[in-house]
């Protein structure tokens, strides 16, 4: 009886360990260009770290089915199995997020948390902007990365057209303003998600 | 290459809008909140992109009459919505929207085997068979594979330059049928939540040939229909709608429509319901000679699939009754829907509504539902299958006559 039971953890952390390999597999990857713990330091990538596992998973399934257009993103998903997505999901949505305090302009930063405000960004991404469910975490992303996709919405070249519908009508200074804002405001740490 | 095809469509996108003098983007699921709804949180739920394993769905919570059982058919199809099937009922394809796929599942007896079909496809939610051959509609594309049961390689015809598909995409997702007439029937929904659409080829049902041709508009005025039948005896049509956002936890109801008139209107946007003209979107006499619905089917509920029953296996009271499909509400601070009803027809165009499958959503108060059934097929053994879109998966629903109880 104790054998079978010795023998039963075993087996336990045998399967936890491989399955926690098989995720890890693929981290050092991710971070080559998202960056250690997935904060980006890479102009036009993306801060990984502590996004919501659900947003992770849709946005890397899109990608994986060309649905979502990345030159980069689309081949490194091939074959990746649903798993593996919600493994590395899971993984990446429980790093913390370093926030970039650098260079702050004070007028700017103003500018976008009035604008923040107006546009309602915190009803669906939550009021300290972390994110939730398929929404992304936009506080403490990377500044040119936010300006970025929103012109990207602006531009209809995104899947979803939610964005493009809450952005409409946002000039090219407020978009400016609006990243400057997020990138610099600290969404909560992940272990009080 | 990849900029300049979305620079293209980028402009195509500008230039649809700026035809009709109308300086914005397609309105998306939030236009038509009033301003005391502005802080309103509820949304659209998310759906769930990847396989969810058979052992993860609680399908003993699934109530039903007595007699009936449901079990789980067919897992590993994230995003599964309409189905349809080969007439030995050995392949079923499916649909989906944001993960552009389309499914063909084989029925191997005991167990099923799940393969993509066709993907990278733009929302192509409608499937169709027709003498062997499957028809896709995608948002902006129509594809005809031909004995596709029998030919697992068949490359698709690409018939999209026969039917005429206008370019927004919101509620353009489809379900497609043919009907005995033998014709395809293809609804077109108004791009918007409520609005007068930005030209007439939205908001209405269409018939077509098999080949594309002889394109008819059969219903106009119809907001969002993504499911039809026609009743076994009186060939009607009948088909479901769902009702306009943001006008409060009462309304307005989806509907359940009897088409007896080809042309008919069925009200959007400015007459809902039983004659209620629209808050917003007003005209004088909003809803003279507009057709009222046969049956209202809840607030906000998500009305979806609908067959009516003309199988073998369950008892002689549900023969030519509707099973209506509730995939369930948003837009509403109380859920409603997440089951499917039963809907009995009388000759006159009635319709009343009973209970029949619920238990996705557990607790009358908060959202806290597990699955989202979508639509419903029958089987060539008199079962039914439903689609549960949130976890990507087939239910069957089979009937054996309770052994009579003791004395």
């Amino acid at each position: 009886m104790q054998l079978l039971r010795k023998g039963r953890w075993a087996l336990l952390a045998t399967a936890l360990f491989v399955s926690t390999a098989f995720s890890q597999e693929k981290v050092p990857l991710c971070v080559s260009c998202h960056g250690p713990g997935g904060n980006s330091a890479t102009p036009g990538t993306p801060s990984i770290a502590g996004q919501p596992k659900l947003f992770m998973e849709n946005q890397l399934v899109l990608f994986r089915e060309g649905i979502r257009k990345s030159p980069v993103m689309t081949p490194l998903m091939a074959g990746i199995s649903d798993k593996e997505i919600t493994a590395l999901s899971d993984h990446f949505s429980k790093q913390d997020v370093r926030v970039e305090k650098g260079n702050l302009d004070q007028k700017l930063f103003s500018r976008g948390r009035e604008l923040a405000g107006k546009l309602k960004c915190g009803i669906c991404h939550l009021s300290d902007f972390s994110g939730q469910k398929q929404m992304p975490r936009l506080a403490g992303q990377r500044e040119d990365y936010l300006a970025s996709e929103m012109r990207a919405y602006l531009a209809n070249q995104r899947p979803d057209t939610t964005m493009t519908a809450a952005l409409y009508g946002v000039k090219d200074d407020e978009i400016r303003a609006l990243a400057h804002f997020l990138s610099r405001s600290a969404p909560r740490p992940a272990a009080k998600k | 290459m990849k900029s300049l095809v979305a620079l293209a469509a980028a402009a195509a996108f500008t230039a649809s809008f700026a035809a009709y003098g109308q300086a914005k983007p397609p309105p998306a699921w939030h236009q038509g909140k009033s301003a005391k709804q502005a802080d309103s949180k509820l949304a659209p739920h998310p759906g769930k992109m990847t396989e969810t394993p058979a052992g993860e769905i609680p399908i003993s919570k699934l109530k039903l009459p007595r007699g009936f059982k449901a079990e789980v058919w067919a897992t590993g199809m994230p995003g599964a919505r309409a189905m349809a099937a080969s007439e030995d009922g050995k392949k079923v394809y499916l649909g989906t929207r944001v993960i552009g796929r389309v499914y063909e599942v084989t029925d191997n007896g005991s167990s099923r085997s799940v393969r993509v079909l066709v993907d990278k496809l733009t929302q192509p939610s409608g499937v169709a068979m027709n003498k062997g051959n499957l028809y896709v509609f995608a948002i902006d594309k129509v594809l005809r594979f031909d004995n596709v049961a029998s030919n697992p390689g068949a490359q698709p015809v690409d018939m999209t330059k026969a039917f005429d598909l206008p370019p927004e995409q919101h509620h353009n997702w489809k379900y497609i049928a043919f009907g005995p007439d033998g014709k395809l029937y293809v609804p077109f929904g108004a791009p918007c939540n409520i609005c007068e659409p930005p030209s007439k080829e939205y908001a209405q049902i269409r018939r077509y040939n098999a080949d594309g041709s002889g394109k008819e508009v059969i219903a106009t005025g119809v907001r969002n229909s993504v499911g039809f039948d026609w009743h076994p005896k009186t060939k009607e049509l009948w088909f479901t709608d769902h009702g306009r956002d943001w006008a409060g936890d009462k309304g307005f109801e989806d509907e359940l429509n009897r088409v007896t008139k080809v042309g008919a209107n069925y009200g959007f946007p400015y007459c809902h319901n039983n004659s209620t003209p629209d808050p917003d979107v007003k005209k004088a006499k909003a809803c003279e000679g507009v057709t009222k619905p046969a049956a209202l089917m809840g607030p906000h509920s998500a009305v979806m699939g609908i067959k009516f029953y003309t199988g073998k296996m369950f008892p002689a009271e549900y023969q030519n009754t509707a099973f209506v499909v509730r995939k369930g509400s948003w837009n509403r601070e109380k859920p409603s829907g997440f089951d499917m009803v039963n809907v009995r027809v009388s000759s006159d165009g009635k319709a009343t509504i009973r209970p029949f499958a619920s238990g996705w959503q557990e607790g009358g108060e908060g959202y806290k539902f597990w699955g989202r059934p979508a639509y419903v097929q029958q089987m060539p053994d008199g079962a039914l299958l439903v689609s549960d879109e949130q976890l990507g998966a087939i239910y069957r629903i089979s009937y054996q006559k309770p052994a009579a109880a003791k004395k």
